[in-house]
């Protein structure tokens, strides 16, 4: 066997395998870049609220960023932190997680609802138990401490938070079923009590 | 392929080549599809990642900056989101007579659901609109909108909408955008708006023009703003009418504004009396039916009866004969007398222009290749671009500044255009791309910086900085303070690029930078109008104007100061008098050389709506000179010429107040009360298709009762123990103090491209590995056959 021969099933096979090899390829990238810019967003995100911290005033992540970052917070027992954004659009939940700007901020009376991908940067809350404490570090460095009393799956629409609620609350929300590949209606959401 | 005869060797290699050469064409044909195929992919993934985005267009939720075209908004209950109300109708009347046309808006809404609204109507009006008129006709009811200082307004409906009366407020977000909230509308019940404005006819060039915006585009709006958010939530409703809500939820834009078009008929017709007889009619972007009763007036309709609102229609005349060079009208009211007069400056001969010395001059342009560019609108922008460029003479200086959410000069400096030079601007051009944010004020400044300083011999020098972008942003302010204090000897020139810039940016831009003002809306218009404009560039402009009644009779004169005139453009001057006595004397000096002009005013024609018209000019000249810093009693001003006229603005609303109660007692109103309530009967049926509501109006309302019923079911407990009692029936009940939240979307396609990614690549490798086995069997007897049949194939 001196020569391969090209013939058009030869052809036809080397298109093929060549074709779902850059798809797959592309596939895994896309993937995987989404995770990255998870992460590094997070990395850039921490830096600026140190800088927010320390000035006093917003730090953008980066210079054409529509959101500034809010608050920390912080999971000891599972060793988790995030930088949690103004923001809960699409855009900006690929780079943490957000804070529905339609609840009242974390420590004041109402629920405060933070959301973020099940996948990235809340893979986390489905480990958290009724007593964990959650830890808010916000923009001027004071701390608030979170007890987590319970969590539910509900759809996105009846989520069952109550905004308006008496005590001072925080929700975190995620999507659910946690190993699902899917986009569903379900959300899993954690609520805590602020610890006076 | 003959590739083992008996010219071996030469074959071999022969066929090595082409094998090569088809292998690199497969390769690169794979390469280029699989692309396409991972963008199409990508494509249909991305509103995946983006949450809401595929939702937001489903669901039809929108929010106020999604807003393309009027619509009337009901609250939802994602935070941000409204829902649109279904559009019967939308017609325009517009009466143009001579130099002012009056247009009534009339549109027809439904309440789809099974409970009392209220609703948010956004729309847009031209920039230079004085509207005067509101309308609400409720069944056979028609109640008129007074107007008051806008705080007032406010505070009348809020009474009325709390005593479950109807009501209805219209209000300035800006000069060329407005809101009009609606409060307690029945179920089921139609709604008609009407919006009466009156706007002056443009004229330039012995060209007459009017334009009638059928779209806002989405603003950008910049970062710096974005950090004065306040996060808390607004409580009252209010909070959404702003054009620019919550700066952090903006977004850039995700609604296709063809796909919000559609749903969105217009009907128009004009009724043109110009006053000359007319010689051409042209309507720029829409096909028009017309009838010509005389020489001096024309009707005309839409040829297709209706149109999607995705761009602004634009009607242009022109007079048989040469143009009138001026006229002059006067109405009285109450006592005061009101003139409106137009006058364009005589052409000058050429022996005439021989004599005024031509400056040297210096000319920026500043092109905007932001995102919102993409598209027609950057091949206009770069087209327009390249024919200025081509314009210039080896005597001119230039340099060229980009920007989106940064920007950058060409050149240090301005440079001489020399072949050099025009040469590395025209790549520089034609390499741009529209992608980014649109951050203005720094291209701004950068232009506006002088080389020479302010107070040095700079006045042989004509600067000239010409502004290509479709303004599509929110800080105008911010822009026309800028302008206001750092134009020096620099001029500034806008182009509106698109099918609906933003034209009140763009006249206040040039009219603080003492320029002109141009649009082009086609690709096919950028060659006519880049003529024209740099016609006005390159001649002399009429300076120093200034308008003296004879007489000593006190007036106020607008615009306030009269802007310099280039080339073919008219003096449009309005003014209050005491009494129509005397004459009206204009001066100014073309390059040193004086001119002017007199005119008779007791012989002016008498007109109508010239109050009005002198008021929202006089409006607008007070605005801008709160952008040249001057103190708040500006804004006392405003208010009171607003209010004698009768007129929006930024400080007066209108405001109608039905005297009738129609809201019992027992039905709640907003969606504070009754989260659930409100646009369910549509909501639903869009969200959740698949449940079986086709028909909104007969969709069934989930009551709070049905919606805890269900909640209940849903939910899983997997932790902590249920919910509190207390807090079941608080949302049973529906108490005030229940506010759901909507939970956005939080799962990213990652995962899923992995997997699929690894299985494509693992099934690649399997049937890679099977071709090679069948190979390495299966060709050895073909290649046998081969060698066999070459011995009969021999080349010569």
């Amino acid at each position: 066997m001196k020569q391969k021969q090209e013939t058009p099933l030869t052809i036809l096979m080397g298109l093929v395998v060549i074709m779902m090899t850059v798809l797959g390829l592309s596939f895994v990238v896309s993937g995987v870049w989404i995770k990255a810019k998870a992460e590094l967003a997070q990395v850039l995100l921490d830096r600026s609220f140190e800088q927010t911290i320390a000035e006093g005033k917003p730090v953008k992540p980066w210079s054409w960023a529509d959101m500034a970052p809010l608050a920390r917070i912080t999971a000891k027992r599972l060793d988790q932190s995030n930088i949690v954004l103004s923001s809960a659009s699409g855009q900006s939940l690929a780079f943490g997680p957000g804070h529905m700007s339609n609840t009242p901020l974390p420590g004041e009376q109402g629920t405060a609802v933070l959301a973020a991908h099940r996948d990235t940067h809340f893979a986390w809350i489905k480990h958290l138990r009724p007593g964990d404490n959650i830890e808010i570090t916000g923009s001027t460095g004071e701390i608030k401490n979170f007890t987590m009393r319970r969590a539910w799956i509900a759809p996105y629409d009846q989520s069952g938070i109550n905004a308006d609620s008496n005590e001072h609350l925080l929700a975190l929300t995620t999507c659910y079923p946690f190993d699902s590949n899917e986009q569903g209606e379900e959300r899993y959401i954690v609520e805590s009590v602020l610890r006076e | 392929m003959h590739n083992l005869g008996t010219k071996h060797a030469f074959y071999k290699t022969h066929a090595k080549n082409r094998t090569l050469w088809k292998r690199f064409a497969i390769v690169a044909t794979i390469i280029v599809s699989s692309f396409a195929t991972v963008q199409m992919v990508h494509a249909a993934q991305s509103p995946q990642t983006t949450g809401q985005a595929i939702e937001l267009a489903s669901a039809t939720l929108v929010r106020p900056n999604d807003i393309n075209s009027g619509a009337l908004l009901f609250p939802s209950k994602r935070e941000g989101y409204y829902v649109e109300a279904p559009r019967l109708a939308t017609s325009v009347k517009i009466d143009i007579s001579g130099p002012i046309a009056r247009a009534v808006v009339t549109q027809r809404f439904v309440n789809p659901s099974k409970s009392w609204v209220e609703g948010i109507y956004v729309f847009p009006l031209p920039d230079d609109s004085a509207v005067d008129t509101l309308k609400m006709k409720i069944g056979d009811r028609v109640i008129e909108g007074l107007i008051k200082p806008k705080a007032e307004a406010r505070e009348i409906y809020e009474q009325a909408k709390r005593e479950g009366k109807k009501a209805s407020l219209l209000e300035q977000q800006r000069p060329n955008m407005f809101t009009n909230a609606v409060a307690n509308i029945g179920p089921g019940e139609t709604i008609v708006i009407q919006i009466e404005y009156q706007q002056s006819v443009k004229q330039d060039a012995g060209t007459f023009s009017l334009r009638f915006p059928m779209v806002v585009a989405p603003r950008y709006n910049p970062k710096p703003i974005v950090q004065t958010v306040d996060f808390k939530p607004g409580q009252s409703g209010w909070g959404a009418v702003d054009p620019v809500p919550d700066r952090d939820k903006i977004t850039p834009p995700i609604l296709d504004p063809r796909t919000n078009a559609k749903i969105n008929p217009v009907k128009l017709s004009v009724h043109l009396a110009a006053g000359f007889p007319l010689d051409t009619m042209v309507s720029h972007f829409h096909k028009i039916d017309v009838k010509s009763t005389d020489e001096t007036t024309r009707t005309l309709t839409l040829a297709n009866g209706e149109v999607p609102a995705d761009k602004d229609f634009e009607l242009s005349w022109t007079a048989k004969g040469t143009a009138p060079s001026a006229a002059l009208f006067q109405e009285e009211i109450n006592g005061e007398s009101f003139i409106m007069a137009m006058i364009t400056p005589p052409k000058l001969t050429s022996e005439q222009l021989a004599q005024i010395k031509k400056k040297d001059r210096e000319i920026i342009f500043v092109i905007d290749n932001s995102g919102s560019m993409s598209g027609q609108s950057i091949k206009q922008a770069r087209l327009s671009l390249e024919t200025a460029l081509k314009r210039l003479n080896p005597r001119d200086k230039f340099n060229i500044v980009r920007f989106n959410n940064t920007h950058e000069m060409v050149f240090p400096t301005a440079v001489p255009a020399d072949k050099e030079n025009l040469d590395i601007a025209l790549r520089f051009v034609k390499n741009l791309q529209a992608e980014g944010g649109t951050e203005m004020l720094g291209a701004l400044r950068s232009a506006l910086k002088d080389s020479i300083p302010r107070g040095q011999s700079g006045k042989e020098l004509v600067r000239q900085v010409v502004f290509i972008t479709d303004g599509a942003i929110g800080n105008e302010q911010q822009l026309f303070k800028e302008i206001a204090s750092n134009l020096g000897r620099s001029r500034i020139f806008t182009i509106g690029i698109g099918s609906a810039p933003n034209s009140f940016f763009m006249n206040r831009a040039a009219l603080i930078g003492r320029g002109t003002s141009t649009h082009i809306g086609d690709i096919s218009q950028v060659a006519k109008n880049m003529d024209a404009l740099f016609k006005k560039l390159e001649n002399p402009v009429l300076t120093g104007l200034r308008a003296v009644v004879s007489g000593g009779i006190m007036s106020e004169v607008t615009p306030d100061p009269l802007p310099d005139l280039y080339l073919g453009e008219p003096i449009i001057l309005s003014a209050k008098l005491a009494k129509i006595s005397g004459k009206l004397t204009l001066e100014g000096e073309f390059a040193g050389t004086p001119w002017s002009v007199n005119l008779d005013l007791t012989k002016a024609t008498k007109g109508s709506g010239l109050g009005k018209f002198w008021a929202r000019r006089k409006i607008a000249s007070l605005e801008a000179s709160r952008s040249r810093g001057k103190g708040p009693a500006i804004d006392t001003m405003i208010e009171k010429t607003a209010l004698d006229h009768h007129l929006v603005s930024r400080l007066t609303s209108l405001v109608a107040v039905d005297v009738t109660k129609s809201r019992p007692d027992g039905e709640p109103l907003n969606t504070k009360d009754m989260p659930v309530n409100l646009p369910d009967g549509w909501e639903f049926d869009q969200v959740f298709g698949d449940e079986a509501k086709i028909v909104p109006s007969s969709a069934p309302v989930i009551s709070p009762r049905n919606m805890a019923r269900s909640f209940g079911t849903k939910m899983a407990f997997l932790i902590a123990p249920a919910a509190s009692p207390e807090k079941a029936a608080n949302i049973a009940s529906g108490h005030s103090r229940t506010r759901a939240v909507i939970l956005p979307k939080t799962a990213t396609p990652a995962d899923k491209n992995i997997i699929l990614g690894i299985l494509l690549l693992i099934l690649s490798g399997m049937i890679w590995v099977t071709s090679k086995m069948w190979r390495g069997t299966g060709n050895s007897v073909l290649a046998n056959a081969k060698r066999k049949s070459s011995n009969f194939n021999l080349l010569p």
